[in-house]
């Protein structure tokens, strides 16, 4: 029992480690969506665009059926919206004596799964369009956020890969030990006739209840950690990004750490059981 | 039935266990395996029920090459055997009839067939008004034949006894003796290894004499 409460501990701060960094991912991850429903492309026009060039322009705007919406932003609203900006913030002097901004478009999309490629696609054709300047949608930001996703990602899978090694090697010897307790028996079954798959069962089934009792028992903690941190922090939250929700481990995600915590239960106890079985049957 | 050729079994690299031994036992028989301490009586016994591995020879049980057979398949080998052992072998926190029960449940006999069975097997051997008690609460002999019991309640072929009176005395050794040729009168193979005279002597049957890992006389 005592190897039991042990295994199933070490199991759960093993799935607890790997649901936290799950939390912070998903977490970054919907930070990222909630940030790109906001991204908009600024189109920045030449200072002597033709009229001709500016409705080549409006008319690619309007032709494509995924901007909601474009809106003309000349040289004197820039630079007055800049100056507002500023106020308070600098004490620099502002007084060039020539407005420096171009005239632009800013153009939003409408909502949805791949809208952030879309925009990419979208800004790469605008951008070699005659009378247009530069184009600008926090591009290197985006691509800075989503190589940390990658990593993220990479960094995950190798953690839970480790934890998964580290956890066949604990619960193999929870269960070695389990045998060696009901040794006596074990030899009677098999000196009886038991098949070896009679004498795993048993063996088998605790492996995956230690792996079903660790996971409960840490998706368990890290909900009220969750509701806990979700009530102190939900409102600093969307001061940071607008709309988006505090999230806990998505259901699929939960499921499949549960199945896998149970998974990986079976294969120790699988790898324990069929070595000693070996040895007894052939020693 | 069973038969031994040329079968060499060797522990360490000392002089072997078993050297060059061939017999063979009949279906039906009652034969006693006897020898002196370390003669490679044992040895046998855990050859035949695939406990022991051996380098040299082939042996058949049952038609059976123990050889041949690798680990997952030994089952099918020792439900045709039951084997009883000098020290018992009982599982003490399982009372008299789970004891029995026991040996039907590892082979999946369903509940009412192991119950009837078990009730058959403990009557046989005089103690169904022990079912309820442990192990450790019965004398040797009683002990003794609750491990017979055990091994007799699947019917298998043969029996195979390892010293099954060593720590009995006389008057309990020739009750367990009889209960083995009723057992062979209702057509089991029995193999009963023992170094006691006095039982030798009042059974008469077949003595396969060995010493030294070598048989001495058939």
């Amino acid at each position: 029992m005592q190897t039991f409460v042990i295994s199933v501990v070490t199991i759960a701060i093993s799935i607890g480690i790997l649901g936290l960094f799950l939390i912070i991912f998903f977490n970054l991850n919907s930070f990222l969506s909630s940030w790109n429903q906001q991204v908009q492309l600024i189109v920045y026009l030449e200072d002597n665009i033709s009229p001709a060039q500016k409705n080549n322009l409006k008319n690619l705007f309007g032709d494509n059926s995924r901007v909601l919406s474009t809106e003309e932003v000349s040289k004197d609203r820039a630079w007055k919206e800049f100056r507002l900006d500023l106020a308070g913030k600098s004490e620099l002097d502002l007084d060039l004596g020539f407005n420096p901004l171009p005239t632009s478009y800013r153009v939003r999309f409408k909502s949805s799964d791949d809208r952030l490629l879309h925009i990419r696609e979208f800004a790469e054709k605008i951008r070699s369009e005659p009378g247009v300047e530069s184009v600008e949608y926090g591009e290197n930001w985006i691509n800075r956020f989503e190589k940390f996703m990658v990593f993220c990602r990479v960094f995950l899978m190798a953690t839970g890969a480790l934890l998964s090694f580290g956890l066949i090697l604990i619960i193999s010897n929870t269960i070695r030990l389990s045998i060696y307790s009901r040794q006596e028996e074990i030899e009677l079954m098999l000196l009886i006739g038991a098949t070896p798959h009679f004498v795993k069962i048993p063996f088998l089934l605790e492996g995956m209840l230690q792996g079903l009792s660790g996971s409960m028992l840490s998706l368990g903690l890290l909900g009220i950690v969750y509701y806990y941190l979700k009530n102190e922090f939900q409102t600093s939250i969307e001061a940071i990004a607008g709309g988006m929700d505090f999230q806990f481990i998505s259901q699929p995600f939960l499921l499949i750490l549960v199945g896998a915590s149970m998974l990986i239960g079976l294969i120790a106890s699988y790898i324990s059981t069929y070595q000693y079985i070996q040895v007894l049957n052939k020693r | 039935m069973i038969q031994l050729f040329n079968v060499v079994k060797k522990y360490g690299s000392g002089s072997p266990a078993l050297d060059d031994i061939s017999l063979k036992i009949g279906k039906g028989e009652f034969v006693f395996l006897t020898g002196p301490s370390g003669a490679g009586k044992t040895t046998i016994l855990k050859i035949l029920f695939g406990w022991e591995n051996f380098e040299e020879g082939q042996v058949l049980v049952q038609g059976i090459n123990v050889g041949k057979l690798d680990a997952e398949n030994m089952h099918t080998l020792r439900r045709s055997i039951g084997v009883i052992f000098q020290d018992y072998k009982l599982l003490s926190k399982k009372t008299v009839f789970e004891n029995v029960a026991f040996a039907q449940e590892v082979t999946n006999r369903d509940r009412k067939t192991t119950k009837f069975k078990t009730w058959e097997a403990l009557k046989n051997v005089g103690l169904t008004p022990k079912k309820d008690s442990f192990p450790p609460q019965l004398s040797g002999g009683e002990q003794q034949r609750v491990a017979i019991a055990r091994a007799m309640v699947n019917a298998p072929p043969i029996i195979l006894a390892d010293e099954p009176t060593g720590n009995l005395d006389q008057e309990i050794s020739l009750e367990i003796l009889k209960l083995f040729e009723e057992l062979n009168r209702n057509g089991a193979t029995i193999v009963f290894a023992t170094h006691s005279r006095d039982i030798l002597k009042l059974g008469n049957h077949r003595v396969i004499v060995l010493n030294r890992g070598k048989v001495v006389s058939l």
